[in-house]
């Protein structure tokens, strides 16, 4: 077991009564049975498991995505998806990391990287011959969908251009803008910005790294480690300051939130504090509503708009927050996906030997799209490689919801992807 | 803000949340995960047999409880007149329909259905899916008990050779594993599932038609389709010219599932929210007065800080000790764990346990919960309500072993139903 | 009736006995082993399961530590696969003794004990859970134990030397021969518990390995003996919280080791004088203790999920009586030559001892019994592995990664302890069985979080289908030839039972079960009642949650307390009816 303290959550297998109820709910397990499910994998398996035996006594918990399904529905809490990543880390650690996954959990270096030329590495990268020798060489599929280097700028680079415009205010909030953002869609952050300024937030965008989900879902904990204590260094002034600390992807915040401490077991009062200022930008939206506080002023958005709660989102276990304050948009006719995930969960569905199997699971959400029927332009999703699989598997654009509320403010053009001129 | 919030996401969760959405009320579900659905046999049972004549199956349940409430006035079904329960249970029925997943009762109504159980014996009924009714020991076809080769969790020659020591007429047979999945590793959901596509089960009424004999009906292990059940029920009919009828297995239920999605999805589409991933650990109460106090928020465990809920009614449908709304430790105290209500729980563990595990009289631990007044409100001894606004439902009540004498299900749709109206009215 | 003539005739199928048995099949003589129930019925099947590196005794009895140690090192080769080498730490808590650390050193060197001290920092990097406010670590070469295996694996080597190994056979009578002054046990007068035969065993020697029950055989030859049943009760939690065994470094008493022991870890033990050693009470201030003194070693021990009790009983014999607490009567080893004592010949009782040292103890009886028969043969246990040790040491993970490897996962009947059905089928047809209480101490059925709530309507249902499809002979043959078949030794390896023995007779000297024995309904509702004896202690929390779902499963979906057949019960019935629900809390006097 990958344990450092009694709050690991190892003894949350004490929890399971053996019901399989995560089994039967298991997106992955449905599509394949190179996984065995996770009441195998997680609170089963751990039971023999330890550091330093003389093989490691499974691999199969590789197939394991990480989406959380099995911890939602779980009637015990027990922490499956935990445990699943626990013993991933624990193979890695023995066995050592392929370059493969070490590069898929390096977003933000990949990032920066392309960023220093992006038109060139978006025609290095995107093009058959290029994704062909990559399925072959590293193993990442050649269909999956990479995202492409912003060629307008970074996210970074924009909030430094536009500082003489930007509001300034006695209330202010962290934006937490996260990798996808960063190099790859800065218009995200740009609405989210809109948003922030149009309900009269001051933006904030200290010195901040990646969350290090990647590592995390491929293994690397140390790493991991590495760049959660970087985060708790350069953010807890404003959390200390009661400064909220907003991010628009919910992979980011739940990872600054829960995921990274309790799988690195780090839980200072640092760490803690961290957590406790951390918000989802629809949560935090939601919170500002309920103290009356959030501007309604809406124009119409007349659209079928299909909705997609990624699994990461409903980890965070706060409800449905993007989908109450979509509800009130005027004439957008939401509908709510029930499909359990999208497949691709972050770098799994990258990766050539679980591409197939992410598109399996995604079918149920494919499906869905498609019977929302004709009318429909696009979709809804909150996290950046959900909606890149989205789009992937319906040929529909894909948008964060923020995109939608700074639409509906009428200062985010939807189609172009960028602020309204004079916003 | 919702006008109710109902924990726990059981069956009288859901039926509770049905009855107020109905009654024009805002509701939302939350659970801590799902529901005990997912581990029954899929049927409502109402009462299924009584301390005083612990091996005879009770034959009219509805009866029979008339008596049951006489002798045992703090019996949750003593909430109810008979009355009432029987409107509850017909509410489910009319619901059962409306959702796709359609159940019904004996031939002669108000008679228990005796249905075989994955171990052969005859388990009384009071309701049933369509898929299961046909098993119904009252009837007189022999039967024919198939099971696919490398299924752990069904066993066609034992249940075959219990239920002709019994008197039945029954037989066992095998089909080969193929011809219920292609998979190496299942569970019974799994299977389902892949039965519902039309490839995976083609061979399968083929090969049954060659194994049944006139006269005879199929019981088949729970694994007919989920989305596709009720296709599948009728195009393997048609095929073989039998009457088909599942045999429920170990959890998780499939029966269930199909319930608990039908439901889940018939609610959502009424404008319940109904969100699994919630675990409610504390409530906010005052009471400047005494009693009654007032509920004025629940707090459910997130990611980070815990969410605060808001309603203006809340009932509480966790379901006792399996369902996690009580949790007991070594010295004996079993407590409540949202709102620490009293509890009948027998509070030192030398009370708890009969020395034998099937005993007929139950252990005193499992019968002890909540105590609730007439309108379903955990009340004092007087019958004062502890909270103006809080009500109790289901398995978490106070004065029955539900699993012991066969009521879950029962108790789960009359309580529901009730409480949701009391509080709504 | 039935008469059989062997040379040794041993009575007791613990781990003493079938070391014997073993030993002296090698060494060419002719044996029959009768055990009244299952091997490992008594004491060797409820202990802690430890190796004792010999640290527990190094202060109080160098003589047993020496033994101890030496054995240990003996037994991690002829007993290879029975054995996990976890390794062990004595630990030093603020409260322990000042000087006994020291001394305790100083005792393990003499005696040859490998003993080294480690920092704290590095006890806790390997047992992050351990008190982070000890002083000191002493490690020794403990290990963990499997006695179901070795007492298997024993047996098997016995058989294979020309054995004959009767379990479910109860000896009702001693034969005695001779005159007042030349008294003889000349066998014994034995019950076939199953088929309710009875038989007349002859032998030239008669070996009283009966553990706990010796006083009671010894008397059927007019011999006292007194042996003190000392009860130790264990408590197992949930999961393994420590990997490696852990033991107080202070002078021994109660809850002062924790034994990682397969995917469970066991504190223990208790020390309490009872006058029977069977049917066998755990009090709650025994578990509460229990639990407590984990709590010490490793914070947060009492808060984790305890899966089940049970209690053991140590048969210390004592020559002569003197009053005080079990654990201070000596756990040497007894070898107790009737003729010597009592002037009845033909007769030895082997008894105290501990299960490390079990085969030192087989040694010198069957180095008595060649002087008794007058023949000189030497011992060959020592070097001599028994089947199965060439897998090498039992390791935690090796179920789990033979299941990954030939994908078992859908063989699996046992979940939670990864029984295969195959392992079932096997060991059903390799063991005489006459419970799924057999089958748990062959493969570990049922022994995980759910205490059987899921494999034991699918174990009744596979042997039933075994029964119903006539794969399942009986071969009444007496002959020791067909030792091909009872490959007891590798039954707990999935990996080595990936095709199941259809094929073959079942091959044992006695009938598995008559049609009334072996019936489904009561092997389901024996199991039921077999596991709900030994949670009932420690029901409460999440087990107490896990056993609703059982009930749920049992009598709301299966209906089993309805199943026909409602009168029968099997031998063993009546003892798992024993009433083991916890009573109001009593202060012990200690």
């Amino acid at each position: 077991m990958y344990t450092k303290s009694w709050h690991s959550v190892g003894p949350t297998l004490d929890e399971c009564i053996k019901c399989n109820i995560c089994t039967s709910y298991c997106p992955v397990s449905a599509v394949t049975d190179l996984f065995p499910g996770p009441k195998y994998e997680g609170p089963q398996a751990q039971r023999f498991r330890e550091i330093g035996q003389p093989l490691s006594p499974d691999h199969s918990v590789d197939y394991c995505s990480g989406c959380r399904v099995c911890n939602e529905v779980c009637p015990t809490g027990v922490k499956i998806a935990e445990i699943n990543a626990r013993a991933r880390a624990q193979i890695m650690a023995e066995e050592g990391i392929p370059l493969r996954n070490r590069l898929l959990g390096r977003n933000e270096t990949l990032g920066k990287v392309g960023s220093i030329a992006p038109a060139l590495a978006n025609f290095g990268l995107h093009n058959s011959f290029s994704r062909l020798m990559a399925e072959k060489v590293m193993g990442i599929a050649r269909e999956a969908p990479l995202p492409h280097w912003s060629t307008e700028g970074t996210f970074g680079d924009w909030f430094k251009k536009t500082q003489a415009v930007r509001l300034k205010s006695d209330k202010k909030v962290v934006y937490y803008h996260g990798c996808a953002t960063m190099y790859y869609e800065p218009f995200i952050g740009k609405a989210a910005v809109a948003v922030f300024e149009h309900n009269g937030y001051e933006v904030l965008v200290p010195p901040q790294n990646c969350c290090g989900l990647p590592l995390l879902s491929n293994g690397e904990f140390d790493a991991a480690a590495g760049y959660h204590q970087n985060n708790i260094n350069k953010l807890l002034v404003y959390a200390q300051a009661g400064l909220a600390i907003v991010g628009t992807s919910t992979s980011c915040t739940l990872t600054l939130k829960e995921e990274a401490p309790e799988l690195l077991d780090m839980h200072s009062e640092h760490a803690n504090t961290l957590t406790m200022a951390t918000w989802d930008i629809f949560e935090w939206l939601r919170e500002r509503h309920n103290q009356g506080e959030l501007k309604t002023d809406f124009r119409e958005i007349n659209m079928v708009l299909p909705y997609h709660a990624p699994c990461q989102y409903r980890a965070h276990r706060v409800g449905k927050p993007a989908q109450d304050i979509l509800a009130l948009i005027p004439g957008i006719d939401l509908r709510e996906s029930q499909a359990r995930c999208c497949g691709i969960a972050g770098t799994y569905g990258y990766k050539k030997e679980k591409y197939q199997i992410a598109m399996d699971v995604g079918a149920e959400l494919f499906d869905f799209v498609a019977d929302q029927g004709e009318d429909v332009e696009m979709t809804a999703c909150d996290s950046e490689t959900c909606r890149w699989q989205l789009e992937h598997g319906t040929n529909l654009p894909s948008r964060h919801p923020i995109e939608f509320l700074a639409a509906a403010y009428g200062l985010y053009d939807l189609e172009k992807r960028d602020l309204v001129q004079g916003a | 803000m919702s006008d109710l919030l109902i924990i726990g996401a059981g069956l009288s969760g859901l039926m509770a949340a049905y009855t107020a959405v109905k009654a024009g009320m805002r509701v939302n579900v939350a659970a801590k995960g799902l529901g005990s659905l997912h581990w029954c046999a899929g049927t409502i049972d109402v009462l299924g047999y009584t301390a005083e004549q612990p091996n005879v199956p009770v034959k009219r349940p509805l009866e029979q409880i008339s008596a049951l409430v006489e002798t045992h006035p703090q019996h949750p079904y003593a909430l109810l007149t008979n009355e009432h329960l029987a409107q509850t249970l017909a509410t489910f029925v009319a619901l059962s329909k409306d959702i796709g997943v359609p159940y019904g009762g004996a031939n002669n109504p108000g008679d228990n259905l005796l249905l075989p159980s994955p171990a052969g014996a005859a388990r009384p009924a009071y309701l049933a899916p369509k898929g299961q009714l046909a098993g119904d020991l009252s009837r007189t076809e022999p039967m024919l008990i198939v099971g696919f080769e490398g299924l752990r969790d069904f066993y066609p020659e034992l249940i075959a050779e219990n239920l002709t020591k019994q008197g039945y007429s029954a037989r066992a047979a095998f089909l080969p594993k193929k011809l219920a999945t292609n998979r190496r590793d299942f569970t019974n959901v799994q299977l389902a599932q892949g039965m519902d596509s039309k490839e995976q089960r083609a061979l399968l009424g083929p090969a049954l038609k060659k194994l049944v004999r006139p006269g005879e009906r199929i019981g088949l292990p729970a694994i007919l389709g989920i989305k596709a059940h009720a296709t599948i029920l009728a195009e393997l009919e048609r095929e073989t010219g039998a009457p088909i009828f599942e045999i429920p297995t170990l959890p998780p239920s499939v029966p269930g599932v199909r319930l608990y999605t039908a439901l889940r999805s018939y609610l959502q589409g009424l404008g319940v929210h109904l969100t699994a991933g919630m675990e409610v650990l504390t409530a906010k109460t005052v009471a400047p007065n005494g009693v009654p106090g007032t509920v004025q928020w629940v707090e459910s465990a997130t990611s980070a800080r815990p969410l605060k809920l808001l309603a203006d009614k809340y009932l509480l449908a966790t379901g006792g000790i399996l369902g996690g709304g009580f949790n007991s430790e070594m010295n004996g105290r079993v407590w409540e764990t949202i709102f620490d209500l009293p509890l009948t729980v027998p509070q030192e563990r030398a009370d708890w346990f009969q020395a034998s595990f099937l005993s007929p009289q139950g252990h005193p631990v499992f019968s002890g919960g909540v105590s609730v007044n007439k309108a379903f409100q955990p009340a004092a001894e007087n019958g004062q309500p502890l909270y103006a606004n809080l009500w109790a439902a289901g398995k978490l009540l106070a004065h029955s072993d539900a699993i012991q004498e066969r009521s879950t299900e029962g108790i789960a749709i009359a309580t529901g139903v009730a409480a949701a109206q009391a509080l709504s009215s | 009736m039935h008469k059989l003539e062997t040379e040794v005739l041993v009575i007791g199928g613990g781990a003493t006995g079938t070391g014997v048995a073993w030993d002296a099949a090698l060494r060419g003589f002719k044996v029959i082993l009768v055990e009244r129930r299952d091997l490992t019925h008594g004491t060797s099947g409820r202990y802690h399961g430890l190796l004792h590196s010999g640290g527990r005794y190094a202060v109080k009895d160098p003589h047993g530590a020496a033994e101890c140690i030496a054995e240990n090192q003996i037994l991690r080769v002829t007993h290879a696969h029975c054995i996990e080498d976890t390794s062990g730490f004595f630990v030093v808590l603020p409260e322990d003794e000042g000087e006994y650390p020291d001394k305790f050193k100083a005792g393990c060197d003499a005696v040859g004990i490998p003993c080294t001290e480690i920092s704290v920092a590095e006890a806790l990097r390997r047992e992050p859970l351990l008190n982070p406010r000890i002083s000191r670590v002493f490690e020794v070469p403990d290990g963990s134990s499997d006695s179901f295996l070795a007492a298997h694996a024993t047996a098997q080597a016995a058989r294979n030397a020309g054995a004959q190994i009767l379990t479910y056979h109860e000896v009702t009578n001693l034969l005695l021969a001779g005159s007042e002054s030349d008294r003889r046990v000349a066998g014994a007068m034995v019950h076939n518990v199953v088929t309710g035969e009875d038989m007349e065993i002859h032998a030239d020697i008669t070996i009283n390995a009966a553990g706990a029950w010796t006083g009671k055989l010894a008397a059927m030859a007019g011999i006292e003996i007194t042996i003190m049943p000392s009860k130790g009760t264990m408590v197992a939690m949930n999961h393994r919280l420590v990997n490696t065994v852990v033991n107080r470094c202070k002078v021994p008493s109660d809850g002062d080791i924790i034994v990682p022991s397969h995917t469970v870890c066991v504190i223990g033990t208790t020390s309490i004088n009872v006058p029977d050693p069977e049917p066998l009470r755990i009090e709650p201030w025994e578990v509460q203790k229990m639990l407590e003194e984990g709590d010490k070693m490793v914070p947060g021990f009492a808060q984790a999920r305890v899966l089940r009790a049970w209690a053991g009983v140590r048969p210390l014999f004592q020559d002569t009586y003197t009053s005080g607490k079990g654990r201070d009567v000596t756990r040497k080893l007894a070898l107790l030559d009737h003729k010597e004592r009592e002037g009845v010949s033909g007769f030895l009782t082997i008894t105290g001892g501990k299960w490390t040292t079990f085969r030192l103890m087989a040694e010198a009886t069957v180095d008595d019994i060649c002087r008794h028969l007058g023949t000189e043969r030497p011992c060959t246990t020592a070097t001599t592995p028994v089947p199965g040790a060439e897998q090498g040491h039992y390791w935690l993970g090796h179920r789990l990664h033979d299941i990954e490897e030939n994908r078992l996962q859908s063989e699996l009947v046992c979940e939670c302890e990864l029984v295969t059905r195959t392992m079932v089928e096997n060991a059903a047809r390799r063991n005489p069985l006459l419970t799924l209480d057999d089958l748990r101490r062959d493969v570990r059925l049922g022994k995980g979080p759910c205490q059987g709530g899921f494999c034991t309507y699918r174990a009744a249902g596979i042997l039933h289908e075994m029964k119903k499809a006539g794969s399942w002979e009986v071969d009444m043959s007496d002959e020791a030839g067909s030792t091909a078949k009872w490959e007891v030794a590798y039954l707990q390896s999935p990996a080595h039972n990936l095709t199941s023995d259809a094929d073959g007779h079942q091959s044992s000297e006695q009938p598995a079960n008559t049609a009334d024995a072996f019936n489904p309904n009561l092997l389901l509702r024996d199991f039921l009642q077999e596991r709900w004896k030994g949670v009932t202690p420690i029901l409460w929390g999440r087990q107490l949650k896990q056993e609703r779902l059982d009930e749920l499963i049992y009598m709301s979906l299966m209906n089993v307390d309805h199943l026909p057949d409602k009168g029968l019960a099997s031998p063993v019935t009546d003892f798992y009816h024993f009433d083991t629900r916890p009573t109001v809390e009593e202060v012990a006097d200690v």
